[in-house]
């Protein structure tokens, strides 16, 4: 991954938790991922290929942004209301 | 069957709703019109103010569109639908007054996609009415004011004659810069200006972000096309998210498949119309606009999100 789309995955990740109201903070790991320390004390680790661990075991593999950030609000902030997309008549 | 035009005049109380309403009703060319007027009170009487001859007038009281007597509206446009069908109603055009105190939101939603009325109705205008004289102090004490011009597609400013309305024009651009501003001194307004157009069919303005009253609004610019699927899967995110939080979205998309034909897309908070399809851009940009109101949002998030949907898609569609 390149250093400006890791810079920019870093700020989707941090504008998230800023989103749901979760203080805490997105670091940058040695491996091109990243960690994220939750206020429970829980560690999650993505790994490039947006593989999730949770205090090092596999939570969840997902094929693009939109999986792992579902998997980040219901690991960070599962009371964070969640909508549904509603497409309606014209 | 073509879909019924219908339409929501909202603002806050006192603003000058009912004036307008009956004021448009004398123009010949809303002759025919039902109008459906919510009151909060125990006993309704704007119904009673709004000057009518030959319109269908349908009071709802006892409760506001947006929380009580939403199932009521639609159970109303539905009977009213029926009954210009049996020939008993003869009208091209609703129009809906809320209360005062109504968060237009949820009736703009019911009006989308209750399965009862959604396809045979078109929403095609909210107005906001804001009083020059209140307006200002109304915004700073009442979120439900905030709101309803936030969703607004035409803002009307009415009592022009009592304050210098510059200021609250300004404040009113930044809250919600998609709304064309209309003047109406004692309701009157040119119905043309309100009603017709799909309302989305307009140039999108760019314009710096700006924050009001804890609402902000912000422009996302893109001027490479977006792939189709980037679209569907940032309104999923967008409404699985931000929920509540996003108070309106208008975009006017540059889509990879679909060159020359821009796509409108038009959101209250999670519900969406169907993306429409332009035979041409409106105006010599050819860069995707979108147009958001929200609380609580970053500009610089949805940016980001936007185009690292993007960036996977294409990555998806190379492999």
């Amino acid at each position: 991954m390149s250093s400006h789309r890791t810079a920019r995955v870093a700020r989707v990740l941090s504008g998230a938790l800023r989103l749901w109201e979760v203080s805490a903070s997105v670091e940058h790991d040695s491996e091109g991922g990243f960690l994220i320390d939750a206020p429970s004390g829980t560690t999650l680790r993505i790994v490039p290929g947006w593989l999730v661990f949770r205090d090092g075991q596999l939570l969840a593999s997902h094929a693009g942004l939109p999986g792992l950030l579902r998997t980040l609000r219901q690991e960070l902030a599962p009371e964070a209301p969640r909508g549904r997309l509603i497409i309606g008549s014209r | 069957m073509t879909a019924m035009p219908i339409s929501v005049i909202t603002g806050f109380l006192g603003s000058g709703k009912t004036t307008l309403l009956s004021r448009l009703l004398r123009d010949p060319a809303l002759a025919r019109t039902a109008v459906i007027v919510n009151e909060l009170g125990e006993v309704g009487l704007d119904h009673l103010l709004v000057e009518a001859s030959d319109e269908e007038i349908v009071l709802l009281e006892g409760g506001c569109l947006c929380c009580k007597v939403r199932g009521d509206l639609v159970r109303t446009a539905a009977e009213l639908l029926a009954r210009r069908a049996r020939g008993e109603a003869e009208f091209d055009r609703i129009v809906v007054e809320t209360t005062g105190l109504a968060d237009p939101a949820p009736i703009l939603q019911a009006l989308m996609t209750d399965r009862e009325i959604a396809d045979a109705l078109r929403l095609e205008s909210v107005i906001a009415t804001v009083d020059c004289a209140a307006g200002s102090a109304t915004l700073d004490a009442h979120p439900e004011s905030v709101k309803q011009v936030a969703l607004a597609d035409r803002i009307v400013l009415t009592k022009t004659d009592l304050a210098d309305p510059s200021a609250l024009a300004e404040r009113l651009r930044r809250l919600n810069p998609a709304a064309p501003q209309l003047t109406a001194l004692h309701g009157a307004v040119d119905p043309s200006l309100l009603f017709g157009g799909s309302g989305y069919d307009r140039p999108l303005p760019d314009h710096r972000p700006h924050s009001e009253s804890g609402t902000s609004s912000f422009c996302l610019r893109r001027s490479e096309p977006l792939h189709a699927v980037t679209l569907s899967l940032f309104l999923q995110l967008l409404a699985e998210h931000c929920g509540a939080k996003l108070l309106r979205l208008k975009g006017l998309i540059d889509v990879v498949e679909s060159p020359g034909r821009p796509a409108v897309i038009h959101g209250v908070q999670h519900v969406f119309h169907p993306p429409a399809f332009l035979d041409a851009w409106p105006d010599d940009d050819r860069s995707t606009r979108i147009v958001v109101i929200a609380q609580g949002i970053e500009a610089g998030w949805l940016q980001d999100l936007l185009e690292i949907l993007d960036d996977e898609v294409q990555a998806c569609s190379i492999s």
